[in-house]
């Protein structure tokens, strides 16, 4: 499922995370541990201004079936990705 | 060597390299740390089609005689290629970034990259200031086993039949994984990643990049040179401190004096203009995606900037070779050293990946562990 921009902006998150100045593999991780905290069904995003991390960890979630990549949002060279936890 | 047209060539190289790997976000070591940490194969699957295409491009340019074995990159044989290696995957894991994704990151804005290519040129200094006068004698001769380097080309088969062969079994292999169909379809989706305009696209497919860099890498093998890394890294460091000390510095250190060998004089040559236009080349390509930002990494990451780019600026002489010249040059011209050295910086990266960033490693994980 991938979201627009506006309805991705609409949700309520549960948890946000702070990846800005940060290159992986912090970034991943920072996303894999706020996923461990989180709650099955919750809403975690993580904002970052490492580009690749929007491939690294949608990519990292879904094959380890930890979460569900919402959607990115990339506003003022910060990307803000949207996981729900499975 | 040294003309304007040269400089002017290897410019473009540059730029086209760079351009390339921000296009992909190419990085060594992910292709590495993700594999075995999350079961990420995406750049991976990049690194193994930049392999294939430098094998088949430099049998190609042997076989029609567009160059010479002489030309072929291959260093001798020793102890130092897994050392080397092993030290320079862990310097890069912790850096954060291999030599080639250095210089693209610098490009895109990223301060942090600045630091590690200035402690990986650092790096290179100190091998050199080692070397001689006691490393040489010490650590490097007792470790590096033969005089020269060999490349399997030099066993005298037609130059195209070991690059089928091994190109043929990773072809075959991925054909069992994923079927004809589903390796066709890779093909595909590789040549057909596009959204309305490829130039302000922010991503392309890592395997159609990792194709062109293999043309491209080929191309410079042709025309100018093997590509290369830290070898132009470390002349860059010796045009420094001769601009600080005097150009006797270099002169009188056996290592920097031999860097500059071929060269005129203590100066920039073609090879570090193509470094240098690598960092023009990746900022094109992030501005024109909007992907540039001056980006301003926490206090907290620096000593492992500063740390991993110096061990990686040892172990690149030390090898010798970074990740790219090893891996397209060096297994192009089917460089025995140079695949020892790829082990030896895979198994880097996995020991750093467990052991110091403390990862799940999930590729050995059963499904039910890993969720």
């Amino acid at each position: 499922m991938s979201l627009s921009d506006q309805e991705l902006k609409e949700l309520k998150i549960d948890h946000e995370l702070d990846g800005i100045g940060e290159v992986c593999p912090h970034t991943l991780n920072i996303a894999l541990d706020g996923l461990k905290k989180a709650s099955s069904g919750e809403i975690v995003v993580e904002v970052t201004d490492h580009s690749i991390a929007t491939k690294t960890i949608p990519a990292a979630v879904k094959m380890n079936k930890l979460a569900e990549h919402l959607g990115t949002v990339k506003e003022s060279g910060n990307y803000t990705i949207f996981l729900r936890k499975l | 060597m040294f003309t304007i047209e040269v400089f002017i060539l290897a410019a473009v190289f540059g730029i086209i390299y760079g351009f390339l790997l921000q296009k992909a976000d190419f990085c060594f070591v992910a292709s590495v740390r993700d594999f075995v940490s999350v079961k990420d194969s995406r750049i991976g699957k990049g690194v193994l089609v930049l392999m294939a295409t430098a094998m088949i491009g430099w049998g190609l340019a042997l076989t029609f005689g567009l160059a010479s074995l002489g030309q072929v990159w291959a260093v001798p044989i020793g102890l130092n290629n897994l050392i080397g290696g092993i030290l320079f995957g862990i310097g890069m894991a912790i850096a954060g970034s291999c030599a080639s994704g250095a210089l693209y990151r610098s490009g895109m804005g990223y301060l942090q990259f600045w630091i590690v290519i200035a402690a990986m040129i650092a790096g290179n200094l100190l091998f050199a200031f080692i070397y001689d006068p006691w490393g040489q004698e010490a650590v490097m001769e007792p470790i590096t086993f033969t005089e020269n380097g060999f490349s399997l080309y030099q066993l005298g088969l037609p130059f195209m039949t070991l690059p089928l062969i091994i190109v043929g079994i990773m072809i075959l292999i991925v054909v069992k994984k994923f079927g004809v169909s589903g390796f066709l379809q890779g093909v595909k989706n590789s040549f057909t990643d596009w959204e309305k305009n490829p130039f302000k696209q922010q991503h392309w497919d890592v395997r159609f990049v990792a194709f062109l860099l293999g043309i491209t890498a080929t191309i410079q093998f042709i025309a100018l040179s093997s590509i290369s890394v830290t070898g132009p890294e470390t002349r860059i460091g010796g045009v420094i401190v001769s601009a600080i000390f005097g150009d006797q510095i270099v002169y009188n250190n056996l290592y920097l004096n031999n860097m500059f060998a071929a060269y005129p004089a203590v100066g920039l040559g073609p090879e570090e203009t193509l470094v240098i236009f690598i960092v023009v080349g990746a900022f094109i390509s992030s501005v024109l995606s909007k992907s540039f930002k001056i980006r301003f990494p926490k206090a907290k990451r620096l000593p492992s900037a500063i740390g991993g780019g110096l061990l990686m600026g040892v172990a690149s002489r030390m090898a010798p070779g970074c990740n790219i010249a090893n891996v397209v040059a060096g297994v192009g011209g089917l460089s025995i050293a140079s695949v020892i050295v790829i082990i030896g910086m895979m198994i880097g990266v996995f020991l750093v990946t467990k052991y110091y960033f403390k990862m799940p490693i999930m590729l050995f994980y059963r499904e039910k562990d890993a969720a």
